[in-house]
């Protein structure tokens, strides 16, 4: 449990509208935690004196005098503050290294992201220069050269592909014929997915199926690899 | 100088042949022996995970009213190594690890005798799988390449059976939120459950093969026979049947 949730249940504790599971976790979690702690104890002490008082409560001798008390302290805290953040104007670098990084979670999600993103950008920028492998996939698809993610996931097939061909000589000839009759039925498969899609470019059933082929045929060449 | 086979002692003769007789009797079991064979007792939790990655060979799973584990192993080459490991709660057998760089190590057929609630996690590179009479969380078949997989009488919440070549055979029932996913490139699959089963049904075949039988209603959507999908009753399990070549059947039991 959050402290978030914590001290929404705190509420209904306090109300006797908690249900016994979420009390037992809740004391469960006030247990461990200081702060929700301390927070169900003033807010106990606020609703039991409500409680006690029923909404009768006396007035102060001087109501004038303690609203200037208050007018006065609350004047007293505000040259402290104008004080505070009149700091002198720091450079950009200055302010940079001075500032204290502390991110929210979205904060800190959506930087993950942003940096995932970059990365990938970066990876596909860097596969599209260099020169690929040509792997009869490629041959059979010339219309989806240009896609990025078919062109990653061909780097990453012509990678397992050679370390198969590099372990292919320590395999049985039976084990070489099992791998070459599955390897072409799934290049079937994904043959007969470009072809579709080259007559219909957007029909969802061959971009599943061409999909689902080549991470079958990824697999294939992982176990085999491994061999 | 009479040296021919004939010219010899009829007596001689007559032992040579035994003993050429005896060799050629004898040289079957011979390659019996070179085979190693493994058993083994493992006493275990009554829901025990059970992970095993094969090369090469069949794989079969039963259950039994025993809080244990039986491991029948026949290995056909002297060199392979199985060493299973357990641990609190998991029996682990992976010959792909412990033959690492040994190339080939020829078929290796498990037999495993489990209790009934065990989750079940096999692999192999080819093979046939079979897995019957298991009530758990998981069963899992995955063949890489070629290779049967029958699993009869299952009850498990997630249900993964996979080959590139060779028929898939469920027969059991769905349970309410499992999921269960069916895959072949080339080979039939068959789905055998009761009537009054639901569940939510994604299947894809390109080669128009779906045969929903019983299980067919209005509400299903077909994308010009190669994919439908579509609810039997409230959709409470979720399923997923691809198969790029053949059949995919649903039988009522």
């Amino acid at each position: 449990m959050n402290c978030e949730t914590c001290q929404e249940l705190i509420h209904d504790l306090i109300d006797g509208s908690i249900s016994q599971t979420d009390e037992f976790t809740l004391n469960t979690h006030l247990k461990q935690c200081l702060d929700c702690d301390s927070v169900r104890q003033d807010l106990a002490s606020i609703v039991g004196f409500c409680r006690t008082q029923r909404g009768q409560y006396e007035a102060p001798p001087n109501e004038r005098a303690l609203w200037l008390r208050i007018r006065n302290v609350v004047e007293a805290e505000i040259p402290g503050r104008a004080a505070a953040t009149a700091e002198p104007r720091r450079s950009f670098i200055g302010r940079l290294m001075g500032h204290t990084w502390e991110l929210s979670l979205p904060q800190l999600a959506t930087s993950v992201v942003a940096i995932v993103l970059l990365v990938s950008l970066a990876t596909v920028v860097a596969l599209r220069r260099s020169s690929g492998y040509v792997t009869p996939v490629t041959q059979v698809a010339a219309s989806n050269e240009n896609d990025p993610v078919w062109q990653r996931q061909q780097q990453v097939i012509s990678y397992w592909n050679q370390r198969v061909e590099l372990n292919k000589v320590r395999w049985s000839p039976e084990m070489r014929a099992t791998f070459d009759r599955n390897m072409k039925t799934i290049d079937e498969a994904v043959a007969n997915a470009v072809e579709d899609l080259k007559r219909n470019p957007h029909d969802e059933v061959s971009e599943q199926m061409l999909n689902e082929a080549l991470n079958d045929k990824l697999t294939l060449l992982q176990d085999f690899s491994d061999l | 100088m009479k040296t021919g086979f004939l010219t010899w002692r009829p007596s001689i003769r007559a032992a040579v042949f035994a003993v050429g007789a005896l060799l050629a009797l004898m040289s079957p079991f011979s390659t019996v022996q070179a085979q190693q064979k493994l058993s083994k007792r493992y006493p275990v939790a009554k829901n025990v995970r059970i992970e095993l990655k094969n090369v090469s060979g069949t794989i079969v799973v039963e259950s039994w009213n025993k809080d244990e584990i039986r491991l029948s192993a026949t290995i056909e080459s002297k060199k392979a190594h199985v060493v299973p490991r357990q641990s609190d709660q998991s029996l682990v057998v992976d010959v792909m690890s412990d033959n690492r760089g040994m190339g080939d190590v020829g078929d290796i057929n498990f037999k495993l005798q489990v209790p009934v609630n065990s989750s079940i996690d096999l692999e192999t590179v080819r093979g046939n799988i079979y897995v019957s009479n298991i009530n758990s969380g998981l069963v899992r078949a995955h063949v890489s390449s070629e290779g049967d997989i029958e699993l009869t009488n299952i009850a498990a919440s997630h249900v993964i059976a996979q080959n590139v070549i060779g028929n898939i055979f469920f027969d059991g029932e769905f349970s309410r939120g499992g999921t269960y996913e069916f895959k072949s490139n080339k080979g039939d699959i068959t789905i055998r459950i009761p009537g009054n089963s639901d569940f939510r049904l994604v299947a894809a075949s390109p080669a128009r093969r779906i045969a929903l039988n019983d299980f067919w209603n209005n509400n299903f959507k077909s994308q010009d026979g190669r994919r439908i999908t579509g609810d039997v009753g409230d959709g409470r399990s979720s399923v997923s049947v691809t198969n790029f070549n053949g059949q995919i059947t649903f039988m009522r039991k």
